[in-house]
């Protein structure tokens, strides 16, 4: 009986350790951050430095987690829009793909104070957070 | 929101009744605050390992005055940037051994400047003080040229030896890039004078109204406009008053000769085929950080006849204005933004630009306040002379 006991105890214990590996393969964790979601993706950034001001350069470090039967995304690319304006930066963002679905974009400016968006491509999927720069 | 008389203005009972302070708004005060402050702290160039060095300095200025670096002997950069005109010409269009197409900026506050030149083709001060010595249209020069005065000339010879090694051995292009890194050394030094309006900006944040009511009247309403309504701030911003890059306001960029001026768009392609550029070896940073913005810079139709936001301190001092000079007085400035056609403007531009639509009191305004950015005494170094150079 304490026999059989043990058995079941273990086969239990083997049934959780292998249900967590499973969600821990599947599972896709975005680090603190600013978190915008599309219909596919959900991302969260971080600009360095914490603080946009206009006219200086800065870099965004992002990851990208896919939902639910989405595939991940290949690269994720990284700009900025003025919407009122109605333009862009006068810069083009180089990024670079840090693995595990983590991406640092570089050479960002945002010229004029404002409203801006801060645009993400994923795919065919557009994920965007405005934010205003003083 | 807090409702406010368009033109409330608070008598200051201690100062009598001429002594005035608008009711500028907290936002506005903070506006008003990101303005300053004058003079900023000076930060060295990575990419010219001379920058900010007291025999850099001394070796640039005697260079800057001294007509030899020209083909003919007959052109320094002080015949152009003139120190008693604000270190510009005052003409429309500069004139070196020829008529140029474009209006010689001023010097002062130079080394705040992210790119350089109206097309913005130079990306250090020290690659953009190489550009006119050897433009034929300019000075006319060559690196072998300023290579041999600075070898033969033994003052220039002697400073060469202690800032860079023996001229001797030196290639001539590095003499060259040499001497405009000495060159752009001085020209950090330019800086405007403090103006009224900085006076008026330090009051404001020390909440000391006695003295800020010794700002005029119409420059504090000129002022209110530009933060406000005139939404001069969204390109003319920060302590220089430019956020130094380049728009298209409405100025036609035909050339007599009957071609256009490519503005930005033509300046960034001279900027990537330059060998001068930050990314190349004659830069002395070796962080990569200066370049960041010649790595990442974006060559866009858009670029195309747009030029650089100068800044506005010393404004009243440096007409006549744009990048061809075309417009002449402040005032005629303020009249082609509050009656701008926006036919002008490229269609599929930014769409920042409308007219202001101004009253004639409003216009003179806006004037007051722009003549209020002009520094009340120089703050450039005076010539001195300077000890001949010794081992």
């Amino acid at each position: 009986m304490e026999k059989r006991r043990a058995s079941l105890r273990q086969s239990a214990a083997a049934l959780i350790a292998g249900a967590l590996c499973a969600a821990g393969a599947g599972a896709c964790e975005l680090p603190a951050g600013t978190r915008i979601e599309s219909a596919s993706y959900a991302l969260s950034f971080r600009t360095q430095p914490a603080r946009i001001a206009p006219g200086e350069h800065f870099a965004l470090e992002y990851a990208v987690c896919p939902k639910a039967g989405a595939a991940p995304p290949g690269t994720v690319s990284a700009d900025a829009w003025m919407p009122e304006h109605r333009h862009g930066m006068n810069y083009r963002a180089s990024v670079v793909a840090l693995g595990g679905g983590r991406f640092r974009a570089e050479g960002l400016l945002l010229h004029m104070p404002g409203q801006w968006e801060i645009v993400f491509q994923a795919g065919s999927e557009r994920l965007a957070h405005r934010l205003r720069v003083e | 929101m807090i409702a406010r008389a368009a033109i409330a203005v608070l008598a200051l009972a201690s100062a009598g009744a001429a002594a005035q302070v608008l009711d500028f708004s907290a936002d506005e005060v903070r506006a008003v605050l990101r303005h300053g402050p004058w003079p900023p702290a000076f930060v060295p160039d990575p990419s010219n390992r001379v920058s900010g060095q007291s025999e850099a300095i001394e070796l640039g200025e005697r260079l800057f005055f001294e007509p030899r670096l020209s083909r003919e002997g007959r052109f320094s950069c002080a015949s152009c940037h003139v120190p008693g005109l604000a270190f510009q010409d005052g003409r429309a269009q500069g004139l070196g051994r020829t008529e140029l197409d474009r209006n010689t900026p001023s010097l002062l506050n130079v080394r705040l400047n992210r790119w350089f030149g109206w097309d913005g083709a130079g990306d250090s001060l020290w690659a953009q003080s190489v550009r006119p010595i050897t433009d034929r249209r300019e000075m006319d020069s060559s690196a072998s040229q300023v290579a041999a005065l600075l070898r033969e000339d033994p003052e220039y010879a002697c400073r060469y030896r202690r800032l860079f090694g023996e001229p001797r051995d030196a290639p001539d292009q590095a003499m060259l890039v040499a001497a405009a890194k000495s060159l752009a050394a001085f020209q950090e030094t330019l800086l405007s004078g403090r103006s009224a309006f900085d006076e008026f900006r330090d009051a404001l944040g020390r909440g000391d109204r006695l003295a800020a009511a010794r700002y005029p009247i119409p420059a504090q309403r000129g002022l209110r406009l530009f933060l406000g309504r005139g939404a001069c701030t969204a390109c003319h911003l920060g302590a220089a008053f430019t956020n130094g890059e380049f728009h298209d306001i409405g100025i036609p960029f035909f050339l007599r000769e009957g071609g256009v001026d490519p503005g930005r768009h033509g300046g960034i392609r001279q900027l990537q085929a330059s060998p001068l550029n930050l990314l190349a070896r004659q830069s002395d940073d070796r962080t990569g950080a200066a370049a960041i913005k010649t790595r990442h810079v974006a060559l866009e139709h858009r670029n195309f006849g747009e030029f650089k936001v100068p800044g506005l301190r010393n404004v009243a001092l440096t007409a006549p204005y744009m990048h061809n000079g075309r417009i002449a007085t402040l005032a005629q400035v303020v009249r082609h933004y509050s009656e701008l056609d926006l036919d002008r403007l490229h269609a599929d531009g930014e769409a920042i630009l409308k007219p202001l639509r101004l009253s004639r009191e409003e216009s003179a305004d806006l004037v007051a306040f722009l003549e209020s950015l002009s520094e009340r005494a120089s703050a450039s170094p005076r010539r001195r002379p300077i000890a001949p150079c010794r081992g």
